[in-house]
């Protein structure tokens, strides 16, 4: 019996079959990589960016602050990475045992911190804030779960409150608030850089990727201040010291260079610390009053009346008139504030400035009209007010918030603009800042030039292209040499009729110059006419040798002192500035 | 389908005239297709791999540049803290509550103000 062939397959053909079916695997495989690959190529592609890309915002450097002291600057803001303590509370394990040993290093109580630690219905609570590098290290050291620490950029301030509100404060959105930091903001803070990157999984940036982005930051430029630093600490000594006793509800105070408006000390009280902005409890003491506190400045406006009706030759240097006591103007009365008494008789211009007569300066505007108050005087005090003093107008002072005052318009409104003006020639009616009355007044005691006044000395970029400020002057020809001289002389006149009066501490022995004036200003109500019981005292001084060196301006707010406020107040704090300054920043004595 | 110029000379062979014919054929030993893919394949693979071996030593530098990156802001921020540190020592605060200052004999003022 013939066994069955046994059907046999043929090696050749299952190799084919084998080979089509591996075609046909690859041609799946390849039309399905085409279809991923090619034509989803750009979501896919978008997808894994989306996941891998990561983009970094890299911050910039606040510039720093540095003040002048002697040749070199000293920095007086600065910047600290400080570190804020946080945890977890869901996480947290043994609350009891992380507080005992947090404690010693974050401070506190540990009671408390345990409380923290055990919060119910949050997973953030912030333990400790500012803790340094090493405290943030020690810390994390422990590995506690659910306890970090996250690095925040902060402003320093070195020399504590030191000149708090000529600086300003960063806020928490890294913007400045305030002060040089706010009127530099733009300068201070720099651009921030940016790192789009492809990551792996540990997020760091894999460096053969052809879509990293790496945009450089660019650093804030650092600013040095024209402040002196010791001077700065002087003047801020003194007004804090001399209102334990007068009670005012604020002093601002300035020191200036008359012949380039640079300010060598700014000073207000009450004060802040920046460091710790928040907790101040009205933001009232945030402003900075040299360059913001725009009232009405009283009797130093006088200087201006005078300066202006000599100087447009109303009136002499040495002119008298008959001060009948009052003028009626308007069918308002305005009389003489002085302590004095009766001021009625033949009077000087030393004696108006003197005896701070607001008769006498509201005869000078009379002289600036031909004999009486008129549109042609008006107009004329007007554009001296705003022409060529710049009342009206901000300085332009690298501060936040400067005020720009108010001078009333001399046209005929109707409603006493004459009783206005008159009020105006004497300080009131209008509205001025220490630093437009400084700046004012500067540029009727250094020859007739306003210089615009500033705070910069210099500023470097972070690429190291330094600018050196320059003095700018506004306006020319604010007064003649002549006025300007009369005025120096009318100003010492002031101080030496004082000096014969009592104020011995205005002498120094006639080995240097001083001049000055007093204000002693009404308050405006908001309700409408004037505050009966309280005065402001405002104070214009100056000291040098043969020429003014230091210009001083001072506002005090409400002093609690008997009598006048500007005498009592004003000039007692310009007599420990005047001495403060001879007694350490060399002013140059007089020659003869 | 690719021959190998090689293996494929064989069929070039002639004779010449007066010599005795004798028959010679060379096998042909060509590589199939099958051979031919997996060689491809196999280039393929070994182009992929050096290509991942670049790419990684390259990305390798990554931590590198970021572990340098980390150093760089460590050692600034070691220098901002040594500013701040010495400038509060030099703070006018400081400064006169140093053991230096209180040794210091006080000159004569010009006079003040009572």
């Amino acid at each position: 019996m013939n066994p069955q062939p046994v059907p046999t397959v043929d090696p050749v053909q299952r190799v084919r079959v084998w080979y089509a079916l591996l075609i046909v695997l690859f041609g799946i495989f390849a039309l399905r990589l085409f279809y991923l690959q090619v034509i989803r190529h750009d979501y896919y592609k978008k997808a894994a960016l989306s996941d891998q890309l990561k983009q970094y915002s890299i911050p910039a450097e606040r510039g720093t602050i540095s003040a002048q002291l002697g040749d070199s600057t000293v920095p007086i803001v600065l910047n600290q990475k400080l570190y804020t303590l946080y945890a977890d509370p869901t996480v947290v394990k043994k609350p009891a045992t992380v507080a005992a040993k947090l404690q010693p290093i974050i401070g506190g109580n540990v009671d408390d911190i345990k409380d923290q630690l055990s919060t119910k219905g949050t997973r953030y609570v912030v333990l400790q804030k500012k803790l340094t590098a090493a405290q943030s290290k020690r810390i994390l050291s422990f590995k506690f779960p659910g306890v970090g620490t996250l690095e925040q950029d902060y402003r320093t301030y070195p020399q504590g409150n030191l000149a708090s509100q000529l600086l300003g404060f960063v806020n928490a959105n890294d913007k400045g608030e305030y002060g040089v930091e706010q009127a530099l903001n733009h300068e201070l803070a720099g651009t921030a850089g940016q790192l789009k990157a492809v990551t792996d999984i540990n997020g760091v940036p894999l460096a053969a990727s052809s879509d990293n982005v790496s945009t450089a930051p660019v650093n804030g430029s650092n600013v040095d201040l024209t402040i002196n630093i010791g001077m700065q600490a002087q003047l801020e000594r003194i007004i804090n010291d001399e209102n334990k006793t007068l009670k005012a509800k604020s002093i601002n105070a300035l020191i200036m260079d008359p012949y380039t408006g640079a300010i060598k000390a700014m000073a207000n009280t009450p004060s802040y610390d920046p460091a710790n902005y928040s907790q101040v409890s009205s933001a009232d003491v945030f402003t900075n009053g040299t360059t913001s506190n725009a009232i009405e400045p009283g009797s130093i406006v006088k200087l201006l009346t005078t300066a202006a009706a000599i100087n447009q030759g109303a009136i002499g240097p040495d002119s008298t008139f008959y001060d009948p006591g009052s003028w009626t103007i308007d069918g308002a009365t305005i009389r003489d504030a002085s302590a004095d008494g009766d001021t009625s008789g033949t009077q000087s211009i030393g004696s108006t400035l003197n005896l701070s007569l607001n008769t006498g300066a509201t005869w000078m505007l009379m002289q600036m009209g031909g004999g009486q108050i008129n549109a042609k005087a008006r107009n004329a005090w007007y554009d001296y007010m705003t022409k060529h003093f710049r009342l009206g107008l901000q300085t332009g002072i690298e501060q936040g918030y400067e005020a720009a005052g108010y001078v009333p318009s001399p046209q005929d409104n109707g409603a006493g603009i004459n009783l206005t003006y008159a009020n105006t020639s004497f300080g009131q009616g209008i509205t001025a800042t220490p630093v437009q009355m400084a700046a004012a007044i500067a540029s009727i005691l250094n020859g007739g030039t306003y210089y615009q006044p500033y705070l910069v000395q210099k500023v470097t970029t972070a690429d190291g292209q330094t600018t050196v400020h320059q003095p700018k002057v506004l306006e020319r020809n604010v007064v003649s040499p002549q006025t300007s001289q009369d005025m120096v002389n009318l100003m010492e006149y002031v101080i030496q009729q004082h000096i014969k009066e009592g104020f011995g501490y205005l002498n120094f022995g006639g080995k240097y110059n001083l001049g000055g004036k007093t204000g002693t200003a009404q308050i405006a109500l908001p309700s409408g006419g004037y505050d009966p019981t309280h005065f402001n005292g405002t104070y214009a001084g100056w000291i040098g040798g043969d020429k003014p060196q230091y210009l001083v301006m001072i506002y005090t707010d409400k002093p609690q002192v008997l009598g006048n406020a500007g005498t009592s107040a004003g000039q007692l704090i310009f007599g420990n500035i005047a001495h403060m300054l001879v007694n350490d920043f060399e002013v140059t004595p007089k020659s003869h | 389908m690719t021959y190998s110029n090689a293996l494929a000379m064989g069929r070039q062979q002639t004779t010449m005239r007066g010599q005795n014919s004798v028959s010679f054929r060379v096998q042909d030993k060509r590589l199939g297709p099958v051979s031919n893919t997996i060689v491809l394949i196999v280039l393929a693979c070994l182009l992929g791999l050096l290509y991942l071996t670049q790419v990684t030593k390259t990305n390798a530098y990554g931590y590198k540049i970021n572990s340098l990156q980390q150093q760089q802001a460590s050692l600034q921020q070691q220098h901002d803290d040594l500013t701040v540190a010495s400038a509060r020592e030099q703070s006018l605060a400081q400064v006169a509550s140093s053991p230096e200052a209180a040794a210091m004999t006080p000159t004569t003022p010009s006079g003040s103000v009572q």
